[in-house]
């Protein structure tokens, strides 16, 4: 059954759409171009498209513009998207959600039934106790209700989101008949105008609007019948170069300074305007009545929607249930179709009579004054309702029919103007509420500060352009009495346990009753209380009724009984959109020799940013490559900062708490940094390459840290020091083990010797014409040297030396092994062996200190650490051969109790047993002391505390 | 947070760029007592109001600032260069 109409009365239905079709839960659904997935399946007959939340009843389309819950499917994996706003794609899959065996026949619909007996809170007070019942109940309960699932292996886990970004002067949110006038405004006055509209085609809802513009502050509109006048607005703007027109786009936030996001396709969009404009309309209000929530009601915008921009009679036979003109408009539009009018049911006694309303009466179409809908029959679709006086009482008449139209008034779409921090406000004279201020820059405008005619709209549309262009304040306007449309008395409690306020949460007017009577009496409590408004359409389809019907219901007074605060996000947004693609919130960072390690097979480690080699085949073997032979690492991820200027070492002494004034040009020394906190921080190397120019090495996580401090420093204190962070300039190897001097010596012209570049020296030496700092250091605790050249001859240079050293037997090794070799040496690594409570004398690297220096950064709190007594300190230790190796992290024990905790643990390959390091009791922590590990398993193993390290103690290999 | 923080030497940027380190304070002398300086390393006012705070911009031109800000509402502030602050004094 096709229900698209060839012909209308009023108007030339477009028939251009090209053919297309696609899967709704298995079945075909033949569609046009241009269609949403809801109007495809209204215009295929097809009644229900979802079910609720809670109680499983079925739904059909109701605004046909993605406000409320009712259209929420699957779309090719991807849960919880709104049909109202997917546009129809040839073999898409769409799928409803929340239902079993099917969407037309659901089991969990018997809920319905029970409605009465599960109020508020019900669940949480019927299984309280006893205790064991919770965790089953919450297990069934959390099966039946819910929405979408989502499938992690799903066809849209291979979608790329992106975020863009833009700077307009002015934004306009919403592509209706007043946002496009300000546009025209704005643009006249040689502004960027950004337009964003969450409808493929811009106009809003004057595209289904047969109103004539009488009067129009841009003459060729005039005479013409507003949807046509909207499109040739459109279409003069279409091609304005200082216009960015977004079409379909969803604005879900906006916030401080005007930041304006939106998600407009795959792309997050992050605007940041000198000016806003809010001109995102209104949509119908929403009544409640029993059975309210039943496929076949639906809002008159949403069937004017369907008629007029889909080109689709939604119905055979309707009810038109209305409070002022525009719902004679609609049944004037369905008629047109074809539909047959059983009733027009005005709950007005008399009103002024409106252009439509006098064009229906000549149609001899039946009008009911005073009555309102007092109920609806049908269970999965609508087939009867119940009429009768707005005052309440016996119900009057019943009219078969499959379609109730609720045209009774409009509600400003609020959310958007409530993040600027405005509280809605009930405007009496024009019936709705309204945010009244908004911050400075922002303007709303049309029928968010409540209904207004296409004349209004134009010409408040132009003027607020205008304020914005010139920077002049919101310009306040009045409207003329008959454009308010007066907000329906009272809804009608006429009975019956199915009054749906919220159909998100599936809540009822009675259970919001029940929950004043228990105390809930505020908005914001009974929110809180019965979560309405808290489903996924976030109160966007019933802020209002809530609000109403509080007032109505526990007395407050209407300025009382205002929306709670509307926040972000509007729309539903999914996570890939805000976090986007990996790389967006975190850069990798390569060193220039990435592929070479690629190519020898590497496991990689993420350092920070950095990728670094962690291995390359097993570590173990690869420690013994260095002790036994020679080795590289690449260590250009480590920080490197150079200082200089006349002011350099009073600066340093106060930076760090070494002494340097003797550190002579060739000279390298170890430096530890600590906080004004005293606490232990960071480690390096201080190098002197050159008269006055120093060169610190840092780790690898501190870099960025640390120079930034340098910065900071330098901008507070009076010190003529330049500081540059050559971090990503300069890379590195560290080529170490007994044949390093014999492999460097052959391709280096530099006397290697054990004379002429002791240990802590550095030299400096070319090679093949590249400048090379050399560092004779011993982290690994081998014969090694630290060589540092400009990063773009990165992979040559390890290229060359791979293939140098062959001979040498040259082996690469990544930082895992370094671990090992570290720890057989006792080198602590800051933040690994040490946190925020460590200081350095207890850490052990006390020896670095001068605190003979009047000032530096931690004096006062080192001071303080020495006069305290040591509790713990960081000792190296060694276990038994063949004990097992504990993991990072355990418990050191004395009686029973935790004392202590090992920091690093590993097996040294080249000693055969465990070694590490561990935090201990100073009473355990003199040289030959033992000390008790428990490993994660309860097993114990006991450890012996070395006097320096476990490999080379006195340091021989390293300064021989 | 998605106020435009104005650095004094790129203009207004988002406030994403920078990095703040800590409320202004002055550091104590060398021999101050230690309860100032446990004061001055662990205790901050976070004023409800103006304060005066440092801020650094990291994605930007790498430099370090005051800002004058209203806590209750980020987008009143006034940013100016250390210098400038020793000259008010």
């Amino acid at each position: 059954m096709s229900r698209r109409i060839d012909s209308h009365e009023f108007y030339e239905v477009d028939k251009s759409g090209k053919e297309i079709s696609f899967l709704f839960d298995g079945s075909v659904v033949w569609a046009r171009e241009g269609d949403t997935i809801s109007s495809a399946l209204v215009a295929s007959g097809r009644k229900i498209v979802s079910r609720s939340f809670k109680y499983h009843r079925p739904r059909g389309i109701y605004d046909a513009d993605g406000y409320g819950p009712e259209s929420l499917v699957t779309v090719d994996d991807e849960p919880n998207l709104l049909a109202d706003r997917v546009l129809a794609r040839n073999g898409m899959d769409v799928r409803s959600q929340n239902n079993w065996p099917s969407l037309d026949f659901d089991l969990a619909e018997i809920n319905d039934v029970f409605v009465p007996f599960l109020p508020n809170g019900f669940y949480y007070k019927m299984f309280h106790k006893p205790k064991w019942l919770w965790p089953i109940a919450e297990k069934q309960i959390r099966k039946v209700a819910g929405l979408g699932s989502i499938d992690t292996a799903g066809r849209h886990n291979s979608r790329r989101y992106e975020k863009r970004y833009r700077f307009p002067d002015i934004c306009i949110v919403g592509g209706g008949p007043s946002g496009l006038a300000a546009a025209k405004a704005a643009l006249g006055e040689g502004k960027q105008v950004l337009l964003l509209d969450d409808h493929p085609e811009l106009g809003g809802h004057s595209l289904h609007s047969l109103a004539r513009i009488q009067e129009s502050p841009f003459s060729e509109l005039e005479g013409l019948s507003e949807h046509e006048g909207i499109r040739k607005l459109a279409a003069e703007l279409q091609d304005n170069p200082n216009l960015e027109i977004m079409s379909g786009a969803m604005v879900f936030g906006v916030y401080e300074d005007n930041l304006v996001a939106a998600q407009w396709g795959n792309d997050l969009m992050k605007i940041r305007a000198d000016k806003v404009i809010l001109a995102t309309g209104a949509s119908d209000r929403h009544l409640v009545f029993d059975n309210n929530d039943r496929p076949g009601i639906m809002t008159a915008r949403g069937v004017e929607r369907l008629i007029m921009v889909h080109g689709i009679a939604p119905a055979e036979e309707a009810v038109v249930v209305t409070t002022h003109d525009g719902g004679y408009h609609t049944a004037l539009l369905l008629h047109g179709a074809g539909v047959k009018l059983k009733a027009v049911v005005d709950s007005r006694a008399s009103g002024t009579e409106g252009v439509f309303e006098k064009q229906l009466e000549d149609l001899n179409i039946p009008i009911y004054r005073e009555m309102t809908a007092h109920r609806a029959h049908g269970r999965k679709k609508l087939q009867r309702v119940d009429v009768g006086p707005v005052k309440g009482g016996e119900s009057f008449q019943s009219f078969d029919c499959d379609l109730l139209v609720t045209a009774v008034g409009l509600m400003p779409r609020l959310n958007l103007l409530s993040m600027g921090r405005g509280r809605p406000e009930w405007d009496a004279e024009r019936q709705v509420l309204r945010i009244m201020n908004l911050p400075e820059d922002m303007y709303s405008v049309g029928e968010v500060e409540g209904p207004a005619d296409i004349s209004s709209l134009l010409q408040q549309g132009m003027e607020t352009g205008l304020a914005a262009a010139k920077g002049n304040e919101q310009p306040k306007f009045n409207r003329k009495p008959e454009e308010n449309i007066e907000a329906l008395p009272a809804d009608i409690e006429s009975g019956g346990d199915h009054h749906f306020i919220c159909k998100c949460m599936d809540v009822t007017r009675k259970e919001a009753c029940m929950s004043i009577d228990e105390g809930f009496d505020q908005v914001e409590s009974l929110k809180r209380y019965t979560s309405l408004g808290m489903g996924p359409c976030q109160g966007k389809s019933c802020h209002e009724a809530v609000a109403r019907l509080a007032a109505l219901d526990t007395g407050l007074t209407e300025s009382d009984a205002v929306p709670t605060t509307m926040r972000p996000p509007a729309f539903p947004v999914s996570f890939g959109l805000l976090s986007g693609r990996a790389h967006h919130l975190g850069p990798i960072r390569r060193t220039p020799m990435h592929h070479c390690h690629i190519d020898l097979g590497v496991k990689f480690l993420d350092a920070g940013a950095w990728k670094r080699p962690d291995s390359y085949m097993d570590p173990q073997q690869e420690a013994l490559y260095v002790r036994k032979g020679v080795a590289m690492i690449d260590v250009s991820t480590l920080g490197k900062i150079e200082l200089s200027g006349p002011d350099v070492i009073e600066f340093m002494h106060f930076m760090l708490p070494g002494k340097f004034a003797k550190l002579d040009v060739g000279r390298t020394r170890y430096a530890i940094m600590i906080g004004e906190d005293g606490i232990l921080f960071e480690d390096g190397t201080i190098s002197q390459i050159e008269k006055g120019k120093y060169y610190i090495s840092t780790t690898t996580g501190n870099q960025d840290a640390i120079y930034t401090l340098f910065q900071w420093w330098l901008t507070t204190g009076d010190y003529d020091v330049q500081v540059k962070n050559l971090s990503a300039g300069i890379s590195g190897v560290n080529i170490t083990g007994p044949k390093v001097r014999e492999f460097l010596s052959s391709i280096i012209d530099l006397d290697f010797s054990n004379e002429a570049f002791p240990y802590m020296h550095n030299r400096q030496a070319t090679l093949e014409g590249v400048p090379l700092n050399l560092f004779r250091i011993g982290f690994t605790g081998e014969l090694g040297y630290e060589i540092h050249f400009p990063s773009e001859f990165g992979e040559s240079l390890w290229n060359y030396f791979m293939e140098k050293g062959e001979p040498f037997g040259l082996k690469p090794f990544g930082v895992e092994t370094q671990r090992i070799l570290r720890l057989e040496k006792g080198h602590l690594i800051p933040g690994a062996d040490t946190d925020a409570l460590s200081n350095p004398y207890e850490a052990g690297v006390g020896f670095a200190i001068k605190d003979d220096k009047e000032d530096f950064i931690g004096k006062a709190f080192l001071a303080e650490f020495k006069q305290r007594e040591i509790e713990n300190r960081l000792v190296p230790y060694k276990l038994q051969e063949g004990d097992a190796i504990p993991i990072d992290g355990v418990a050191v024990i004395a009686d029973g109790k935790p004392v202590g905790r090992v920091t690093s643990s590993r097996m040294s390959p080249t000693l055969g047993y465990g070694i590490g390091m561990a935090w201990v009791p100073a009473g355990s922590s003199e040289a030959g002391n033992h000390f008790n590990i428990r490993s994660l398993d309860g097993t114990n193993v006991i450890a012996t505390v070395l006097d320096h390290a476990a490999y080379d103690p006195e340091g021989q290999i390293l300064k021989s | 947070m998605s106020f435009q923080l104005n650095c004094p030497n790129c203009g207004k940027r988002a406030v994403s760029e920078f990095s703040f380190k800590c409320e202004y304070m002055e550091r104590p002398e060398a021999d101050a007592d230690f309860k100032e300086w446990g004061d001055y390393i662990f205790l901050r006012e976070n004023k409800k109001g103006t304060q005066t705070e440092w801020w650094f911009h990291r994605s930007g031109c790498q430099s370090w600032f005051l800002v004058e800000r209203d806590t209750t509402n980020n987008t009143d502030h006034k940013s100016f260069w250390y210098k400038d602050l020793k000259q008010k004094k």
